[in-house]
């Protein structure tokens, strides 16, 4: 502070003045860029077009773009501040081998070295890599045929896996291919929503305002969250036992004839297996499993049934299971049950996590080749082998490891090499000790990111430091199936490369660039590569060119040359993607979750989001208006079991679980948490949820169990009261 | 892909995880009404009406955009928020509920900042009836954040001077929603025009579970609330306020002068014990402007003197300043007219304690807002002022006896209390340095005497508790 400062002559008047901006009006005019630079927001899956402001190479400002059919110019916490993200004092600068700054010539001859040693000592499938949703999708597309064919390992996944694996195999093994069938629109046009396991008011709070204000809004939850507390009935079942009210639904509609059974007939199979196994679903079954009433099933049931157009959303209560995938297709029955799928306002619809989530589901090449070809089928992998030019040998056969059987067998010391890119496994993987052996035991770890250090970054033999959103550019696809453009606004910090540019680079040394890449230096190449790449597929970008995407804010797929800009919806022929164009129903049976509560661990410990913070905070941490919002994780706690223990308000306790333990978790006191359950946020490193959570997997999508897990709670630190 | 799932547990039927039924309600606690076309008046306000804000309680779904994008419009720093949101709850699993209270400036139509604001650096808007405050004018003095019971005004360390929700009126008079308003996904807020005539004779709207009582001021935002009960989240934690050393040393040595000035009207030799007193005022008068954020510009405090209990203060010290300097010079020239300005002095003093003890009876500060207040503050001067004078050591005795009753009659009282502020800053003051200075006032001698004044004024800043709008559960709150 200087010295007119310190006596009053200046108060900083010219940084605290107002002026008018050309497109945005008055604001602070610090605030005010030498020009906006349009883009889509590069947290969540909701797709929201955005408007960068850059001055003087500096993102100073974010705003919401009007004219975007997403959002409508409105933002969430996390929006509205991105920009600070890019300036984050803990971004990733120099490429970083061993402890020291090393150049990119060197660090990218090293990552190529090593694994190429690995792969030559102990075969290909030695190396693992474990990718992200939150690169472009021309950076996905890239990465694919560079895993694939270049360093010929299918041990390659993403943190998809920890998210919307169970939506990805329940909709292939119900419609025989990956999907979300809807659009958002269908939120302003159904007559019932129903909303399983899914906090949208927490976790894509632009959606909220596409509700059908006059729908009736059902949501299935055993926490109030924020989103149930907007509900006209909320449901507060048992943890895990929504298989059981989706089979109870089932079992409804069908004994009374609320099912369309001509659509039935004409579309799906396994109609008289779901009948005869549904039966014993009565709604008193129900009603014990769920803890719901009688009167409640049979009045959802019948709003579901009766409906015009009814909407099913879900996330992570769903996902987040060993039976998610399965969980999927009970959902997937109610809808084919009643026809209720391919019509403005109705479909079942996973709300995706990632921005481009969707984007490496469909051009990654890692739960299925690129364009959703399947690797056990020998016509896909022929096709794609003939336009790639390559020899169809080069392309597996079968899916390799999914990411937690990386990490298992990393830690079995099967896999060698691990390459990790833009993800935070450190923090994000369910009981982070099987992470922790992993990466002890393999011989060379590589972490890309965009932020160091991080949990992660500190245990790399190599960090790639990487650039993020808004410093490059590509698309994003988002739930609704939309793509959109995201475009540079600033160069990267330091010496940090495109994800883009970095597998080039690698392409390059390991002497496949001619072979697989040739003549593709930015990443608009790949994206024309991959639109012929989809064509014909469900997933067909081939129409799409980045001017048109430019000028309708993003266009949803399919959209094949020649098509019309609009809403688009999946089987609205009622003609699915198994080998027969049916659609498959299938009979779920409500399982107990695996980590059940007993008298030393008597809790059902849940985990999840709040508003202002993503994932692991790597971005969201370095903003400082969101961690002043949200500054460190909670517990939170019903107050009868609070008196039971003699908790407090603000007391500090430690959970416990058969795996591990946090320490020190500030209690919240509310009556939005059920008796015997718990809920934390799992995005803070500091009191890591992921140490407690379970390890267990869903045996058909490997996505991870973490939503319930058995804990106790110990009592550490007394608050008097008085804040410290 | 038949992989190793974890054995499944035990089956049972949860024993251990008991659920609620179903909710009684049918109808939803919030309103999921189309988010309103326009959110800001079609007119700027005719004679008798001005703008408010409309909150409403029961579409906001807690998404915090608001705070953010207030920062962004105005280029805060993160711990400055003009908007903020606080939370509320009600219910019992699973019909619990939480509610938000999303806050900028109320414009109030009788502005407690602007009251006490000794540079008349606030005014109502005459033709939008908004609260602006300018930052030019403003001197730092802080007062109105002890004013204003919403804690809306808030001190810029940077500037050194106070900013605030201003309704984003640029925006405003170029047809554009405020920020808060227009980032708001669901519509919750809204801009309207109120008859300030009518809403003054009937403003029941402003209240609502963790809002101030509005008749202080007379709140102008309206807020829609749900018809179930609801309480803070907030009231387990008390935080202490700043101590504001500054006015710690001003105000206990300002005291020290006045008393020992009136302590040497009664002296054969009074002239080394007002010497001593003049240096220690200087003392005082120094460490006043420390506490401004804009020291320079200290000599405006003076101006509203017709309505400011601080520039009050100001007025009656300086003049108390001047009659001291002659009151000292005289004596050393051994003139007749040193009792007379010895006289003036002490009455001065005297005045100029009562108005500095004046500036801290304010509605928002319920635990100043006493007058135990008024009271310790002319003690101070009669314990310290014998002391330090070297004489007449009984008189600080019993004073300091009264003192001391006066500090625990004042605990009674705050601790029996219903208001909240009263208890909660009762429990902030029950404590090892409460007990330590009614202890160090029964000690007889001059240091242990000064110790407990500086305690006891130290105590008074950091435990008063501030009327305020509910906030986060775990908000962060910062001093004003």
């Amino acid at each position: 502070m200087n010295l007119k400062r310190l006596l009053g002559i200046d108060n900083l008047s010219a940084q605290y003045a107002y002026s008018a901006d050309p497109e945005f009006g008055y604001m602070a005019s610090g605030k005010i860029p030498d020009h906006w630079v349009r883009t889509t927001c590069g947290y969540c899956s909701v797709g929201c077009g955005m408007r960068i402001g850059v001055k003087d190479g500096v993102a100073i400002a974010v705003r919401g773009d009007e004219n975007h059919p997403v959002n409508k110019g409105r933002l969430c916490p996390k929006g509205l501040s991105e920009h600070y993200m890019l300036r984050a004092k803990d971004r990733a600068l120099h490429p970083i081998l061993r402890g020291k700054r090393v150049g990119w010539d060197q660090a990218i001859d090293t990552l190529v070295t090593q694994f190429t040693r690995i792969q030559e000592t102990y075969g290909k499938q030695a190396l693992g890599i474990v990718s992200t949703g939150q690169l472009v999708t021309e950076e996905f597309y890239t990465l694919g045929k560079l895993a694939q064919v270049g360093f010929g390992t299918s041990n390659y996944c993403g943190n998809t896996t920890l998210c919307m694996a169970s939506a990805v195999a329940g909709y292939k093994r119900t419609f025989g291919s990956d999907g979300p069938p809807g659009a958002y629109e269908d939120l302003e046009k159904a007559d019932v929503i129903f909303l399983i396991g899914a906090n949208i008011a927490e976790n894509h709070p632009l959606l909220v305002p596409r509700l059908n204000p006059k729908a009736t809004l059902i949501v299935a939850d055993p926490r109030v969250s924020k989103t149930a507390m907007m509900a006209d009935i909320h449901l507060p079942l048992k943890p895990r036992s929504d298989i059981a009210l989706l089979n109870g639904i089932a079992h409804i509609l069908i004994e009374t004839g609320m099912y369309d059974a001509a659509y039935v007939e004409a579309h799906t199979e396994g109609f008289e297996d779901l009948r005869r196994f549904v039966a014993k679903y009565t709604p008193e079954f129900v009603a014990s499993l769920t803890g719901l009433s009688v009167e409640r099933i049979v009045q959802v049931a019948s709003l579901y049934g009766r409906a015009e157009s009814a909407f099913i959303g879900w996330t992570m209560g769903v996902n987040h299971s060993t039976q998610g995938a399965e969980t999927v297709n009970a959902i997937n029955n109610l809808a084919l049950l009643t026809g209720k799928i391919g019509k403005p306002g109705s479909s079942p619809f996973s709300i995706t996590g990632q921005c481009n989530a969707m984007g490496t589901r469909e051009a990654g090449g890692t739960s299925s080749l690129p364009g959703y070809r399947k690797f056990e089928s020998a016509e896909d992998r022929a096709d794609l082998a003939r336009l790639w030019n390559i020899d169809v040998e080069e392309l597996p056969t079968k899916r390799g490891l999914a990411y937690p059987d990386i990490i298992e067998a990393a830690a079995e010391g099967k896999i060698k090499a691990l390459w990790i890119i833009a993800t935070n496994p450190m923090v994000s993987y369910p009981n982070v000790a099987m992470v922790e052996k992993a990466f002890a035991n393999v011989e060379f770890l590589v972490v890309q990111d965009g932020f160091h250090p991080t949990p992660t970054t500190e245990r790399a033999h190599l960090v790639l430091p990487a650039a993020i959103w808004g410093e490059k550019d590509g698309t994003y696809t988002n739930s609704e199936r939309r793509c959109s453009r995201a475009n540079k606004a600033v160069e990267p910090p330091g010496e940090a490369r495109t994800d883009f540019d970095i597998f080039i680079g690698v392409a390059k040394r390991l002497g496949c660039y001619d072979r697989l890449f040739r003549n593709w230096t930015v990443p608009r190449h790949a994206f024309e590569e991959w639109r012929f790449v989809s064509k014909g597929r469900l997933c067909d970008y081939s129409g799409m060119t980045y001017e048109l995407l430019d000028e309708h804010g993003g266009l949803q797929w399919p959209f094949p040359e020649g098509a019309k800009p609009g809403v688009k919806r999946l089987y609205e022929d009622g003609k699915f993607e198994h080998p027969n164009g049916k659609a498959k129903l299938y009979a779920i049976e409500c399982q107990p979750f695996p980590d059940q509560p007993n008298e030393e661990f008597p809790f059902v410990f849940n985990t999840g989001r709040t508003v202002e913070h993503w994932h692991t905070r790597t971005k969201t941490g370095n903003v400082p208006i969101l961690e002043r919002l949200s500054p460190h994780a909670w517990l939170e706690m019903n107050p009868v079991d609070a008196t039971r223990l003699g908790v407090n308000a603000h007391d500090r306790v430690d959970i416990v679980s058969r795996r591990n333990r946090v320490n020190g978790v500030v209690v919240r006191l509310t009556e939005i948490v059920a008796p015997g359950q718990l809920f934390m946020p799992f995005h803070y490193a500091e009191h890591n949820s992921n140490l407690v959570t379970q390890d267990a997997f869903d045996p058909i999508s490997r996505e991870p169990n973490y939503k319930q897990c058995a804990v106790r709670v110990e009592p550490t630190v007394k608050t008097v009261g008085v804040k410290k | 892909m038949a992989l190793p799932l974890h054995a499944r547990a035990l089956e049972g039927d949860g024993i251990f995880c008991r659920v609620g039924g179903d909710p009684g309600t049918f109808t939803p606690a919030r309103k999921r009404t189309a988010p309103p076309e326009r959110r800001i008046p079609e007119r700027a306000p005719a004679a008798g009406e001005q703008y408010r804000f409309h909150f409403d309680m029961t579409r906001c779904i807690g998404c915090h955009c608001c705070e953010v994008a207030c920062n962004e419009q105005n280029n805060n720093p993160p711990h400055l928020q003009w908007r903020k949101v606080g939370e509320l709850e009600g219910g019992i699993y699973p019909d619990a509920q939480r509610f938000f209270l999303s806050m900028g400036c109320n414009h109030c139509v009788e502005p407690s900042c602007l009251k006490g604001c000794p540079v008349d650096a606030y005014r109502k808007d005459p033709v939008s009836g908004l609260v602006l405050h300018n930052a030019d004018a403003c001197i730092g003095c802080q007062y109105c954040t002890w004013n204003c019971q919403y804690g809306v005004p808030q001190y810029n360390n940077d500037r050194g001077v106070v900013g605030k929700c201003d309704m984003c009126h640029g925006r405003l008079s170029a047809g554009l929603d405020p920020a808060c308003v227009n980032a708001c996904p669901s519509g919750a807020i809204q801009v309207e025009l109120v008859n300030i005539a009518e809403w003054s004779a009937n403003f029941g709207e402003a209240n609502a579970p963790g809002m101030p009582p509005a008749h202080v001021s007379i709140s102008t935002t309206r807020i829609t609330q749900p018809e179930m009960p609801l309480m803070r989240t907030d009231e387990p934690r008390v935080g202490r306020e700043h101590p504001h050393t500054p006015l710690i040393v001003m105000t206990v040595l300002m005291q020290l002068a006045v008393g020992m000035i009136a302590t040497s009207l009664l002296m054969a030799e009074p002239k080394w014990t007002a010497t001593v007193a003049f240096g220690v005022m200087q003392i005082a008068l120094a460490a006043s402007t420390l506490h401004l954020g804009r020291p320079i510009h200290a000599i405006r405090a003076l101006r509203m003197w017709k309505r400011s209990w601080l520039s009050r203060e100001v007025l009656l010290f300086t003049l108390f300043a001047g009659a001291t300097s002659a009151y000292v010079g005289t004596l050393w020239l051994g003139s007749p007219l040193a009792t007379p300005a010895g006289i003036a002095a002490a009455v001065l003093g005297v005045a100029g304690t009562v108005a500095s003890s004046c500036i801290y009876l304010v509605p928002a500060r319920p635990a100043w807002n006493m007058v135990h207040t008024t009271v310790s503050f002319l003690l101070t001067a009669a314990v310290l002022g014998p002391w330090f004078s070297g004489q007449f050591y009984p008189v600080a005795l019993a004073a300091a006896a009264a003192q001391l009753a006066n500090e625990l009659v004042k605990y009674a009282r705050l601790s029996r209390s219903n208001e909240i502020e009263h208890n909660s800053s009762a429990r902030l003051l029950a404590g090892p340095l409460f007990v330590l200075r009614l202890v160090l006032l029964l000690i007889p001698t001059p240091l242990t005497a000064l110790a407990a004044e500086f305690l006891g004024r130290y105590l008074f800043f950091v435990t008063v508790v501030p009327r305020n709008v509910a906030s986060t559960y775990f908000s962060v709150k910062e001093a004003a």
